[in-house]
């Protein structure tokens, strides 16, 4: 097997896939760019590889107080996309802060600290990992209303936080694990109180654990579609993911729009894959494998 | 109970601290999930809906609507369908992308970071950017096939629904291939180099030493894989619903308990009709799991 690596064939072949894995993983990415990127009228035209004249219309109709649209003047969508993307931070945020906190100290007491149910309550909560979301959806939005909830950054950021919880739960827990004991034991001979120790040795050693949870949390926060779809009717509370497919539902697809905002709606997570992917892909693992 | 525990005694500070740190887990995972399914259970039985007067119990009538109702047995053939191509996609595509990460030495960090990057993006832009691309007028995939010759005039992919199921589950193929490319990368990595020397020096070649040590040593890896592509399958909303909403052709059961409970505003028939599709998730995904771990025994 490691025989042929070393062929010619053999490594002609790798680059041959490796060229492949790229170009499916970020074609449909680049295009994307690129339609942006193209002047409306050329996108009615044949494409091509790389526009032949780079535009910044779309991205100016996302911006710009009014935008031209098939020659009239228009208001632009900055309004309702500032809104959005405002919203999607501020819930995908919290979700990450809160979720990463309850996580990182509710772990700890798992693996550290004795108390009646304590397996049987991670292994409930670990096991709504199994339980699809949209079994709770009708329920909790009863009792949405009731709490009056619906539309709030409070309701969707708990919603968020009952969903992530487990993953983040089980992230934690097989860091604090991985950890030698005897750490905190020098602590406690030195005197220090449980909190202490978990405050200031514990959790600074766990950082790449807190940030792998914090990335996972965050992305799939900031993806979510369905529960935004049902628990943020107005712009109150409504994300990009919902807000941009409802360019659709105009007269016509304005799909340069689309996908600009498209564009802009991913730069968050492309950002952590560039920078932080090294935790991420540990989290993944992590995450999939115990 | 303290005899339970023989290694340290348990301080009523101890105990305390725990219920700090538990309680918020207790409250959240209690309020927003374990009583919300619970009453989704119960709920099932009974006739919850706004237009009709008082909430009767009904037994098992909501399930049997669902069984009579024509629309929701297209949504579960769709759902099947996306199931089948999604977990048969991923599967091979994951392997093999976790196979070539394994072996590739430089840049290994980037390709791995390009290849997860579709799991991190929204579904749905990954719907939309999608959705442009299969456009039938203006859409690159028309142009290239009809470049190619493969095609030879512009096809409207949306109305054929095998094409529009196919085309869908590719769109999720996409976004959850890397999950199974990672799972199965860490189940790679974890195999001991030596025992390839071993079966190298037996006489076995790439595709034997395939077939008897990779295969059975990342097995356990594989059902993980293969249970979470038959999850998020059977879950399959964002991408349908962007590339072409409520249709039927294209309806899954998600869809379908979607419009039931929040369009049509029958509730208990939604939550009966989510209760089984939980209920057929967990079933096939509890069969690869038995299935790969007795293989794996009999080894």
């Amino acid at each position: 097997m490691r025989a042929s690596l070393s062929t010619l064939p053999g490594r002609i072949g790798i680059v041959i896939a490796v060229a492949l894995l790229v170009a499916w993983s970020l074609g449909p990415i680049y295009w994307s760019l690129v339609t942006s990127l193209t002047p409306p009228l050329h996108l009615l035209g044949t494409p091509s590889l790389w526009p032949q004249q780079i535009s910044f219309e779309h991205y100016a109709k996302l911006f710009g107080a009014t935008s031209m649209s098939q020659g009239n003047a228009v208001q632009s969508v900055w309004p309702q996309f500032s809104a959005a993307l405002t919203n999607s931070l501020i819930t995908s945020g919290l979700a990450t802060v809160v979720t990463v906190a309850i996580a990182a100290f509710g772990a700890y007491a798992f693996v550290r600290l004795e108390f009646p149910g304590r397996d049987l309550l991670f292994v409930a909560v670990v096991a709504t990992l199994a339980i699809p979301a949209y079994t709770v959806m009708i329920p909790l939005y009863r009792l949405m209303i009731s709490l009056k909830l619906i539309d709030t950054y409070t309701g969707i950021t708990l919603i968020y936080v009952s969903a992530f919880l487990p993953l983040a739960l089980w992230l934690m827990r097989s860091v604090y694990q991985a950890m030698p004991i005897s750490l905190e034991e020098a602590a406690w001979l030195d005197g220090a109180g449980r909190v202490y120790t978990l405050v200031y040795i514990v959790l600074p050693l766990s950082a790449p654990g807190l940030i792998a949870s914090a990335i996972l949390t965050f992305l799939n926060a900031w993806g979510q579609f369905m529960v935004p779809l049902v628990f943020s009717p107005t712009l109150a509370t409504k994300p990009l993911t919902v807000l941009i497919p409802e360019f659709v539902t105009r007269n016509y697809i304005d799909f340069g729009l689309m996908n600009a905002a498209g564009i802009l709606a991913i730069i968050p997570p492309v950002l952590l894959v560039l920078f932080l992917n090294r935790y991420l892909v540990s989290g993944l693992m992590a995450g999939a494998t115990k | 109970m303290p005899s339970s525990y023989p290694r340290r005694n348990r301080t009523p500070g101890e105990l305390a601290l725990a219920a700090a740190l538990v309680v918020p887990i207790v409250v959240v995972m209690g309020g927003l999930v374990f009583w919300p399914l619970a009453t989704s259970v119960l709920a099932s039985f009974y006739r919850i809906d706004p237009m009709k007067p008082g909430t009767p119990f009904v037994g098992l009538a909501n399930y049997g609507a669902l069984l009579a109702d024509g629309n929701v047995q297209t949504a579960w053939l769709n759902t099947f369908a996306y199931v089948a191509i999604a977990v048969v996609l991923e599967t091979i595509g994951g392997l093999g992308a976790a196979l070539l990460l394994n072996r590739v030495k430089h840049g290994r960090q980037w390709l791995l970071a390009i290849t997860v990057l579709p799991w991190c993006l929204p579904p749905v832009v990954n719907a939309i950017v999608w959705m442009w691309i299969f456009n039938p007028s203006y859409g690159v995939l028309n142009h290239v096939l009809l470049w190619l010759g493969v095609i030879d005039a512009r096809k409207v992919w949306f109305n054929d629904q095998a094409t529009a199921l196919f085309l869908i589950s590719l769109v999720h193929v996409w976004r959850m291939m890397p999950l199974t490319a990672v799972i199965l990368l860490a189940a790679l990595q974890s195999i001991p180099r030596d025992l390839y020397e071993a079966a190298r020096l037996d006489g076995a070649g790439p595709i034997k030493s395939f077939r008897l040590v990779t295969l059975p040593l990342i097995s356990s890896g594989l059902a993980i894989a293969l249970s979470q592509s038959t999850v998020f399958a059977f879950n399959l909303f964002d991408e349908a619903w962007i590339l072409s909403g409520s249709s039927l052709d294209t309806r899954s059961v998600i869809i379908q308990v979607y419009l039931t409970a929040f369009q049509n505003l029958r509730f208990s028939n939604g939550m009966a009709l989510s209760i089984l599709a939980m209920l057929a998730s967990l079933l096939v995904s509890l069969i690869y799991v038995l299935r790969v771990y007795r293989e794996t025994r009999y080894d």
